[in-house]
């Protein structure tokens, strides 16, 4: 055992940067909020021309969009898991979407029930897996996206097949104004949901006791495996949903269309201050990262770089966010 | 040979060792006696490089050594077999005992021959009856502690110290243990020996010494002293060799049974544990570590399984599968294990505070803001919590109030029955009174609760009833007059004097 002797150096460089770090700790979805906003500066700096109300229009429906899976992925991150599936799950219904509607109205409530169910289901098969079964969720959630991804090829023969419904696409794509998508309108009613869930419901207390301390979350009289099977479903129904939205935006799906958000989401979640090893992190956080990797990918459009200078270079900031978050963390420790 | 002279060891505010000292000769077993909590594990640690003191020395051969680490202790020639096990589950039993010191040939492989001669040697001398390649998890408790001594012997040591080591012990390999001894002693190797049986003290020991509080407060050949001496020096105070008799049960009759444990057996420490509690009683359990208190107070909540017997609560037989069913049917459960079993440490006090009312009640049911805020709020002021704001995470909080924070959050939930697991281990006295007080109110207004404490002043005073556990059994029911420091300690040491077993 080491010695529990602590030393205090008196420094008022020290001192400025340890409050600075405290508030970039107390502060996440604020600071992935400064972080956005740095990031749009940047772009209109070197393309002043960015700044059109077509440009705005599309940031707010691809944040949108992203922020649905990045819900379910906080519920499972909070509660310690880790959902890589949410961007199988999402091309699998946005395939579905398109092969069901074949570009006519009046398939929504079908298309609906049936990814809702499949996410469900699916979200259901990583949470016994991860939680009853204890396999690793990073491992599990991949290969249980493998299959989800292949099932998209059986049914599709890999062939792109069907268009989302017009009324259905004008639902997501047309702007109120020019300038609001009306995407908008789900984001009201998930959002608050999401919320719900986590801030004004013994659910979301919970979730955070399980992620926390689940042996105490135990002993304590909460059932950590429901609780923790719960939040993977609610992930895979939440990013159900979004490859509708996404289906509808792009009106046409192939396989494996969004298969980026499994990563997309979990970094904007971990931007927003949602930690990996469980127990805290915020939804409004999760949606400011939301925009961070949205207006990062816009950046990077602006600059224009060759495809393969873009991957390193979103990687590298990447990266570099993540260090400076983890940063934070270990101080506090 | 080895001394170790005004030891001072301080963990935040609490004092582990207080100039605390030990002599022990050449060729010496050197028993080193005291109730829990008074400072002889610490003792053993300092010496194993695990603990660094605040101050003190200690001199080998009469020269001066400075331990700071396990590799520091193994260089001055002390071994270790710790209570707690030292050996790596996942591991094979020869890799265990190789682990650290080798056997290598001259081009510097391993030699893989010699070290399974040397194991296959090992394992005979001490009768253990496993495989060199048996994985040490798969082995018998009794056989790990066994090869745990073995471990520390193979290093060939100057001095050895056995922390505990017959707790989980049979009786045949306590004899093995007591011969090969025996042998050490004759090639001159000194031991420390930490027990808590009376009886292996008389039979192995050449010397004792007793810590009572952190401090050590005499030693002395073990001739010169009695059982009764012994226990006193541990207790401060002298055993009333008293007939006890049943004490005062008869107004306990019409009292309503809220609990009754019957013949519960959990492998491996419970073997046959009956116990009941009635309404508006505190029901405390004594023992030393390990004697099966947690699993039984774990087994009424449901955390954990009984292979036999049966609890009946509220009349009805129950078998809670998990603690959530524990919690529904109006159990608490307050554990002193703050960090592991009981706290949030990056969730508000808040939260922290309302999270039995979280586990209880229907998940998705809306909660206002409002309401759990005045939740807390008065919790913290009824209470006496201090704290900075109710935003802060509960880990800002010291020690005491962090356990402050546990009790309210059962208390305020009104449960039927409270179950606590050493809930004051490492706290303050101060706030520890404050924890007693709120649980003699609550028992005053019809709770009924049972509490585990290691502290035996702490059992003493605030339950009406102790049960003293020993060996996975009842050994004792104390009540009334014989709730004293002398019948409780005899009986924690399985002492089996003319205490009868009240029914």
């Amino acid at each position: 055992m080491p010695s529990k002797n602590m030393t205090f150096e008196p420094n008022a460089n020290k001192d400025f940067f340890s409050k600075l770090n405290l508030f970039v700790q107390t502060h996440t979805a604020l600071m992935a909020v400064i972080i956005a906003a740095i990031l749009y500066i940047i772009t209109i700096i070197i393309n002043p021309k960015g700044m059109n109300t077509v440009a705005i229009g599309n940031i707010i429906l691809l944040t949108v969009i992203l922020s649905i899976p990045a819900a379910g992925q906080t519920m499972v991150l909070i509660s310690g898991g880790m959902d890589f599936s949410v961007g199988a799950i999402m091309s699998a219904t946005a395939v579905l979407t398109t092969y069901t509607m074949k570009g006519e109205n009046g398939h929504f409530l079908t298309v609906l029930i049936i990814s809702l169910a499949i996410g469900a289901f699916v979200g259901f098969l990583n949470g016994v897996c991860c939680v009853k079964i204890g396999l690793p969720a990073m491992i599990v959630t991949m290969a249980i996206s493998n299959i989800v991804t292949r099932m998209q090829y059986i049914l599709t023969q890999g062939v792109l097949s069907g268009k989302a419904s017009p009324l259905f696409s004008s639902t997501v794509k047309f702007k109120l104004f020019g300038v609001v998508p009306h995407i908008v309108v789900y984001a009201l009613i998930i959002w608050p949901i999401v919320f719900y869930l986590l801030k004004r419901s013994r659910f979301g207390k919970q979730l955070y006791m399980v992620g926390n301390n689940a042996n105490a979350a135990r002993l304590n009289g909460v059932r950590v495996t429901k609780i923790q099977v719960l939040s993977y479903v609610f992930s895979g129904m939440l990013a159900a949903f979004a490859g509708m939205l996404g289906a509808a935006y792009m009106s046409t799906a192939r396989c494996q269309i969004f298969d980026d958000y499994a990563y997309q989401s979990l970094i904007a979640v971990i931007i927003g201050g949602t930690t990996f090893a469980g127990g805290s992190g915020s939804y409004e956080g999760s949606i400011a990262g939301s925009l961070v990797m949205i207006l990062l990918s816009n950046l990077l459009t602006t600059l224009n770089p060759t495809q393969p200078v873009r991957n390193v270079l979103n990687a590298a900031i990447l990266i570099l966010l993540l260090v400076l978050y983890n940063r934070g963390k270990a101080v506090r420790q | 040979m080895l001394e170790m002279k005004g030891i001072d060891k301080r963990f935040g505010a609490v004092v582990a060792l207080n100039k605390a000292s030990l002599t022990v000769k050449e060729g010496e077993v050197m028993a080193l006696a005291g109730s829990n909590g008074s400072g002889k594990s610490t003792m053993v640690k300092v010496l194993a490089g695990l603990v660094a003191p605040n101050a003190g020395e200690i001199l080998i051969d009469g020269e001066k050594k400075i331990i700071h680490s396990g590799t520091d202790s193994t260089r001055e020639g002390i071994a270790t077999a710790f209570q707690d096990l030292s050996l790596i589950p996942t591991m094979s039993v020869k890799d265990n005992i190789l682990l650290g010191c080798e056997i290598v040939t001259k081009s510097g492989m391993v030699d893989e021959k010699e070290s399974r001669r040397l194991v296959q040697e090992l394992l005979d001398r001490f009768h253990i009856d496993c495989d060199p390649d048996d994985y040490v998890q798969t082995l018998m408790p009794s056989t790990q502690s066994m090869l745990e001594v073995a471990k520390a012997v193979f290093r060939k040591p100057k001095i050895l110290l056995l922390d505990e080591v017959t707790a989980s012990l049979h009786y045949d390999e306590i004899a093995t243990l007591f011969d090969i001894m025996r042998e050490l002693k004759n090639e001159g190797v000194s031991m420390v020996y930490v027990t808590h049986r009376m009886n292996e003290i008389f039979e192995i020991c050449d010397s004792i010494t007793i810590m009572r509080s952190s401090e050590t407060v005499t030693s002395g050949p073990v001739s010169d002293f009695t059982l009764d001496d012994i226990i006193f020096y541990m207790t401060g105070a002298r055993p009333k060799h008293s007939e006890a008799k049943t004490a005062a049960a008869e107004d306990q009759d019409d009292r309503e049974v809220v609990v009754e444990v019957k013949n519960i057996s959990v492998y491996p420490k419970v073997k046959d544990i009956s116990m009941k509690a009635y309404k508006g009683e505190i029901v405390g359990i004594g023992g030393l570590e390990g004697q099966g208190q947690p699993e039984v107070i774990r087994s009424i909540l449901g955390a954990v399984r009984p292979q036999s017997g049966s609890i009946c609560y509220m009349g009805k037989d129950v078998r809670f599968k998990d603690p959530a069913a524990g919690v529904k049917a109006g159990i608490g459960f307050i554990s002193g294990d703050r960090s592991k079993e009981a706290v949030f440490d990056i969730r508000t006090i808040t939260e922290n505070i309302f999270a039995g009312n979280s586990a209880k009640e229907s998940l998705f049911a809306y909660l206002s803001a409002k309401k759990v805020r005045k939740f807390s709020e008065d919790a913290v002021k009824k209470y006496n919590i201090k704290i900075g704001k109710l935003k802060d995470p509960a880990s800002s909080l010291s020690g005491g109030n962090q356990q402050k924070l546990v009790v309210a959050r059962w208390i305020a939930m009104n449960p039927n029955l409270l179950l606590l697991d050493d809930p004051t281990k490492g706290v303050d006295i101060h706030s520890r009174q404050e924890i007693h007080d709120i649980l003699r109110e609550c028992a005053a207004n019809g709770m009924t609760v049972i509490i585990a404490a290691s502290d035996t002043d702490e059992l003493l005073n605030i339950s009406d009833r102790v049960y003293v556990f020993y060996e996975g059994k009842v050994a004792a029911e104390l009540s009334g007059e014989f709730k004293t420091s002398e019948h409780l300690v005899s009986a924690m040491m399985g002492v089996k004097e003319k205490v009868q077993e009240a029914e």
